[in-house]
């Protein structure tokens, strides 16, 4: 059942009890994670973290965990399942489900006892209602005791019947019967073919501090990157974000408001979150500007740099925006001012003109000491490198762990460290989608493209992971669709496989929906 | 004594906040604080003050010598003095380091707060070096020094004492003749 009181219903029945926390393994998740945490310490809320990385890493955290605790709060896992049919829980466990999967599988919303969903119920779930898909399984019994829910009944009225009328009424509701479930099953298909994506988990549980006016600056930034890690991730559309970036903007302003005076200014060591409007060119900030047009998927995917003709049109860009090459090579820091100051301007002006019309997005920053900028974006990438790094010795929890620690500011190296580990993701996608390009590695399959990752391509390991290897998708995809001529290929999904494990020879597989779709309702 | 313990003892001075939750009046070993009704100013050690800020259930005022003026002009007075002018606080450098640590939001110009503090604290420090090397130098025997802090007496504590231990071994050392002969001799 959904929670409509977030504070009341949630907060305050887990206040005084201890919690199990199993969080899923994308940076949505560890947001909100971190926002809940908060929220714990500030109540001194007893609870265990635990991380999942799949159904197999939620059943076994399951029964690890099943006798020690009552309540279950699971972040970004879990929605749409039956989750009572595979954890198999006790009578008298509650889950708290807090997940942007959608659709909500039924049984979850129709179950009042056990299973409370911390999602909003106008989010756009369209759940088909109660009495289209569950019926009382009174009306099994062949006798007229008049006491039927099913829609095909007739009113009952005297106990005494004939018996024809008996027979006749009986095919009758079967008759009904039968039509109900065909019509059950179709609302069903209909209801859960699509995959999609709802709001981000982070900004529930921003909600739910903002209700408790506990809600800091560190909050309302971990819901932004919650936000823009969907974003970054194609998992929401470009009108869904622009909403919820709007009332993240709400929430900015009102903080800001509350602290700036003009004659006790702030700080310098608070945490200032501004509004930006800036551009698509992932991490330029820690980055020379060089490298990071050829390293975004949009711009590089636009001038097309795998070819030559690509880097020379490279070239004019940066010559018609007047940009020396010596600056635009340098790290972003220590470019001259003078080609810094109206850098945003100048470059959405001359992308117009090569055809880039959304190279500004919106999106937010914070800014605190006097040399720590970031954009979301750039948190969001440099914690999902954190997050699925591959080194050596590294097991998922610790990479969890990791990942999470570089969300605080105190731990401003860790975040250095995945910008570094982010850079040379970026550049292995780059590389890998320039060749599979040059080399033809994208086959027509009928109704779908495939790609497969052969063992020895370089950086294969960094693909072994799913998020990686989601970015890795979508960019292959848009340049392919950018370098062919064959107009059928934006309609067509791309599906690709890698190498996961090299002793144990496993697989990971990965399909995405085609480039044309603009709609939230993916296969 | 380390400077965390002289921390630890600053954290008992009294500081106001004001809360935003209520409670009723509650019995420590120490004294008596509260009762805590939202949005009326309370009394409270340093300690509760932080622990309740960092689960944000109160918001810190700072203290009345916590101002950019007053700082400016004891810091002027420093200066200009030879000796020790009085301390806004005992605890001033502590108190210092912890509210703007962790409650530097509800403190206005808190950047320049803590370069006047530093400042202070410079000046004072050399003034107590400057004195404890003319003592051990010109071989004093006492001196008088008003007006110091826990703290600064902490950072000269080891050196000054183990220095004139030093010192008084030398002395010793210096006149074997007289004592030895005088032993013989008895």
């Amino acid at each position: 059942m959904f929670v409509a009181d977030i504070r009341k219903e949630f907060y305050e029945v887990v206040a005084h009890q201890r919690v199990a926390l199993l969080v899923a393994a994308d940076i949505d998740a560890l947001c909100a994670c971190k926002i809940l945490q908060a929220l714990f310490h500030c109540d001194q809320v007893q609870y265990t973290l635990v991380p999942v990385t799949g159904w197999q890493d939620l059943g076994t955290a399951f029964l690890e965990h099943k006798e020690q605790f009552r309540y279950f709060v699971l972040i970004n896992c879990g929605a749409n399942v039956d989750l009572l049919e595979m954890l198999q829980p006790d009578d008298d466990a509650i889950f708290f489900i807090c997940d942007t999967h959608r659709p909500v599988d039924v049984v979850n919303v129709y179950n009042d006892n056990q299973i409370k969903l911390l999602i909003k119920q106008d989010d756009d779930l369209g759940v088909p209602s109660y009495d289209d898909i569950f019926r009382d399984e009174d009306d099994e019994e062949g006798d007229d005791s008049g006491n039927e829910s099913d829609e095909g009944s007739e009113p009952s009225g005297k106990r005494r019947r004939f018996d024809e009328g008996a027979v006749e009424r009986r095919i009758e509701r079967q008759r009904a019967k039968r039509e109900w479930e065909a019509r059950r099953r179709e609302i069903l298909f209909d209801y859960e073919q699509y995959e999609y994506h709802g709001t981000s988990a982070a900004m529930m549980f921003f909600e739910l501090a903002w209700v408790l006016t506990k809600d800091t600056k560190d909050m309302l930034w971990w819901a932004i990157i919650g936000l823009t890690d969907q974003w970054v991730h194609d998992k929401i559309t470009h009108m869904k974000y622009v909403t919820d970036i709007a009332t993240m903007q709400r929430h900015v302003s009102r903080h800001n408001h509350r602290n700036e005076d003009e004659e006790n200014s702030l700080s310098i060591d608070c945490m200032r979150i501004t509004f930006e409007y800036d551009l698509r060119l992932t991490l330029y900030q820690h980055w020379s500007l060089y490298e990071s047009i050829c390293n975004s998927c949009y711009t590089s995917c636009n001038f097309k740099l795998w070819t030559l003709n690509g880097q020379k049109k490279l070239q004019e860009f940066l010559a018609d925006m007047g940009l020396p090459l010596k600056q635009v090579r340098q790290k972003f820091n220590s470019m001259d001012m003078t080609v810094k100051e109206n850098l945003r301007e100048v470059i959405e002006e001359s992308s117009n003109k090569y055809g880039m019309k959304d190279i500004r997005i919106q999106t937010f920053g914070v800014h605190f000491g006097f040399k720590n900028r970031f954009l979301a974006s750039d948190m969001v990438h440099a914690t999902a490198a954190l997050l699925e790094s591959t080194e050596k010795d590294e097991s998922d929890s610790d990479n969890f762990i990791k990942a999470l620690d570089s969300l605080s500011r105190s731990n401003l190296d860790r975040l250095h460290s995945g910008i570094d580990l982010a850079k040379k993701k970026l550049m292995a996608i780059q590389q890998t989608v320039a060749s599979c390009i040059c080399t033809n590695l994208i086959l027509s399959q009928g109704p779908f493209l495939y790609c497969y990752l052969m063992e020895g391509t370089p950086d294969v390991k960094l693909f072994s992971k799913p998020m990686a290897l989601t970015l890795l998708c979508k960019y292959l995809l848009k340049a392919f669709v950018h370098s062919t001529r064959n107009k059928r290929c934006k309609l067509l999904p791309l599906i690709m496989a890698a190498p996961k494990d090299i002793e144990k020879g496993t697989v990971i597989v990965l399909g995405i929906p085609p480039e044309s779709e603009t709609s939230d309702k993916k296969k | 004594m380390d400077p965390s313990e002289v921390e630890f003892l600053a954290e008992k001075e009294i500081v106001k906040i004001i809360p935003n939750f209520s409670l009723d009046k509650v019995y420590l070993i120490g004294g008596d604080l509260g009762p805590f009704n939202p949005g009326l100013p309370v009394d409270v050690p340093v300690w509760l003050a932080l622990n309740l800020k960092q689960r944000q259930k109160c918001r810190i005022v700072p203290p009345a010598w916590m101002d950019v003026e007053k700082l400016e002009e004891m810091r002027d007075l420093e200066r200009k003095e030879e000796a020790f002018t009085p301390v806004p606080s005992p605890y001033y450098m502590e108190l210092t380091k912890l509210l703007l640590n962790y409650a530097s939001d509800n403190i206005p110009k808190a950047d320049e707060i803590r370069t006047l503090v530093k400042d202070i604290w410079d000046t004072r420090v050399a003034k107590l070096r400057l004195s404890a090397d003319s003592f051990i130098s010109q071989m004093e025997a006492h001196a008088k020094l008003d007006n110091l802090t826990l703290m600064e007496i902490n950072t000269i504590r080891a050196f000054l004492l183990d220095s004139l231990n030093c010192m008084y071994k030398l002395r010793s050392n210096l006149q074997p003749g007289s004592s030895k002969g005088q032993f013989t001799d008895y």
